[in-house]
């Protein structure tokens, strides 16, 4: 059974919020339909779907890796070549710090840019139902269902106002 | 009280009336079009960054290793690290305070973190030249203490291009709403651009919650690490070249008039937008305005931090404190200090206290000028005095002779003025590839404010939500 993406333009955002009601009404599960706006609207303005999303776990992970890197970096190399100068410690901690510092931070911004890639679900290879004038301010509410409860997507769409419904 | 000059009426301002969403996009894409006149300005600053490298290569062969002579090429790096650096915190800081004013502000912001590659090509030759820690078995004072000997060298570069990645992360992350925009608007290679950046940006929920994710998260790490910076470059490219030179707040007070710069640089990139770009109809009073008060902060912050560090010189009488007096306040610096102090605080404190000047456009792109230059001339009067520490008595306990006032030759002035050529032409062909005011938060500015009659005043009601 193949699966259909069904959207459904809007040019006002009240008559959207009542489409994701009518398709929750009509059965669908919520997450598996979403908003397409070209702005981004308070979170719940439609009544959508709200997902745990886990980017804040990147950058957290990434520091402490890089962390854990830079102070066994650190530490290892003066151990591993010892100077003492002054009768002060191997381990020369203040300019650890720095590197330390410089690490940890390193490493939280690439584990963030690799998070990003996870959580924006982009590049985007199946985009599904799309719309240019949702960048011009239009709202799409767009469905993937199977090809027998394209019917119903579709009444449930038109009987809360969309403009027009496009495929793919 | 209609006379009163000060009125309240008077003061607050009407609010123009926002375009439609159809009508933000329409413009805003039209205005990523290059006219005859932007490619006249693009070819000059190309020719003038050509001339930069040119100084830069006539340098070397000139005065090849000889760090006395290479103060000019630091002091335009740091400035750049200062002006361009701090320009994204005015995207940053505004918009996690939920400030209203700085959506159409925050694009122009964020592209100059650009700036940054500049900033990383310069700092190349500097560390080829910068003296290893140790010289002669001799380790000068840096906060180093028993790293690597070329610890500064390592880290600071790494320290600067990661401040960079992050600043584009920052700058890419924000714009892939408006390339889909490209994307669906536009013509041409600013469509296929568009379609190849925007990366499948459709503006589902999930895309719209992660971009507000990754924009605090990058807008967070940006700080860190500004500060960072500043800090490993004013310490190991300014002040451990001085010998006896020993400021805590230095590194503090280096930040705090990059944040001052950076305010300037977004007031006069946003100023000559409006005036220009064709952007009147989205850079309205309330981002110059805004930003006036910031810049007039920041002014007085910048002589606060000048201050702190200056009495404990004055009053330390030491050796060495006489030594940085000599060196960088009154000695062969005197001239630049004087106009550095009038430019970065005394002239914005005079003129942005004046509600007239400070309440328009034109009031605060002109002190932002006034600022910038100030901060030029202050770079060079830290760095170019900095430099011209002859190698040999860089690890001294402290100066005993003053090194003479160094002018810049003809390969300094081409380096300073190929540099920020190569800056702003930057700036300007990234303004073509994404609108220079991004379309998604004008968008959202409509979306979650109006223009509202209040009593008998005008006011805008903003919706602020979690």
């Amino acid at each position: 059974m193949s699966s259909k993406s069904v959207l459904g333009l809007f040019q006002e955002p009240e008559p959207a919020a009542d489409a994701m009601d009518a398709l929750a009404a009509v059965g669908f599960e919520r997450g598996t339909f979403d908003v397409l706006t070209g702005t981004p609207y308070p979170e719940g303005a439609f009544g959508e779907h709200v997902p745990q999303h886990r980017l804040f776990r990147f950058p957290a992970f990434g520091a402490i890796i890089g962390f854990m890197v830079a102070l066994l970096f650190t530490a290892a190399t003066q151990i591993a070549y010892p100077v003492v100068s002054g009768g002060k410690p191997i381990l020369s901690l203040f300019a650890m710090l720095i590197i330390m510092y410089e690490l940890t931070m390193l490493s939280a911004v690439i584990a963030t840019v690799v998070g990003i890639i996870f959580e924006s679900r982009l590049p985007n290879l199946k985009p599904g139902a799309y719309d240019p004038r949702i960048t011009e301010g239009w709202i799409g509410v767009v469905i993937s269902c199977d090809d027998e409860r394209v019917r119903d997507a579709e009444l449930a769409l038109k009987s809360s106002g969309a403009l027009e419904i496009k495929h793919a | 009280m209609a006379t009163d000059r000060h009125s309240h009426t008077e003061v607050s301002h009407e609010h123009p009336s926002a375009p439609s969403a159809g009508e933000v996009v329409e413009d805003l894409v039209a205005a990523t079009g290059a006219g005859v006149t932007f490619r006249r300005v693009a070819y000059i600053l190309g020719f003038l960054a050509v001339l930069g490298v040119v100084g830069v290569i006539g340098k070397a062969v000139t005065v090849g290793g000889d760090t006395t002579k290479w103060g000019y090429v630091a002091a335009v790096m740091a400035f750049l690290l200062t002006a361009g650096g701090g320009a994204p915190m005015v995207a940053i800081a505004p918009a996690l305070a939920k400030a209203n004013w700085v959506r159409p502000a925050s694009r122009i912001a964020a592209m100059f973190s650009l700036i940054g590659i500049v900033t990383s090509l310069l700092l190349i030759p500097l560390l080829v030249l910068l003296p290893s820690l140790v010289v002669e078995e001799t380790r000068r004072r840096s906060v180093w203490f028993e790293a690597p000997v070329y610890s500064p060298h390592v880290w600071g570069m790494m320290a600067l291009v990661g401040l960079t990645v992050t600043g584009l992360a920052l700058f890419y992350a924000s714009a892939l709403p408006d390339f889909a925009a490209m994307r669906d608007h536009s013509t041409g290679w600013r469509q296929r651009w568009g379609e190849k950046l925007s990366r499948g940006w459709r503006g589902t929920d999930v895309q719209w919650r992660s971009l507000r994710m990754r924009i605090g998260m990058f807008g967070t790490l940006y700080f860190l690490l500004l500060v960072f910076t500043h800090f490993l470059i004013s310490t190991d490219f300014a002040m451990s070249m001085v010998p006896g030179w020993r400021d805590a707040i230095f590194p503090m007070y280096h930040s705090v008039s990059s944040l001052q710069a950076g305010i300037a640089s977004v007031t006069l990139a946003l100023w000559v937008a409006r005036r220009y770009g064709g952007l009147e109809r989205y850079l309205h009073l309330d981002q110059f305005w805004a930003l006036g008060k910031l810049l007039f902060a920041f002014s007085l912050l910048w002589f606060y931090f000048f201050f702190s560090a200056f009495i404990v010189f004055w009053y330390g009488r030491a050796n060495a404190d006489i030594a940085f007096l000599d060196l960088l306040i009154r000695g062969p610096m005197v001239y630049g200090f004087a106009t550095a102090f009038v430019l970065c605080f005394f002239a914005p404190w005079w003129l942005l206290i004046w509600n007239r000047l400070r309440v328009s456009v034109n009031g605060p792109a002109a002190v932002a000028v006034v600022v910038l230059f100030g901060l030029l001339v202050d770079r060079v009067r830290l760095y170019v005095p900095s430099w011209s520490v002859p190698g040999d008595r860089i690890h001294d306990s402290y100066l005993t002779d003053i090194p003479a006032t160094i002018w810049p030759d003809a390969f300094d002035i081409l380096t300073i003025i190929g540099a920020v050529s190569a800056a702003v032409l930057l700036m300007l062909l990234a303004s073509r590839a994404v609108p220079a005011v991004s379309i998604w938060e004008v968008q959202q500015m409509n979306l979650l404010s109006r223009p509202v009659q209040f009593l008998r005043t005008h006011g805008v009601l903003v919706a602020k939500p979690d």
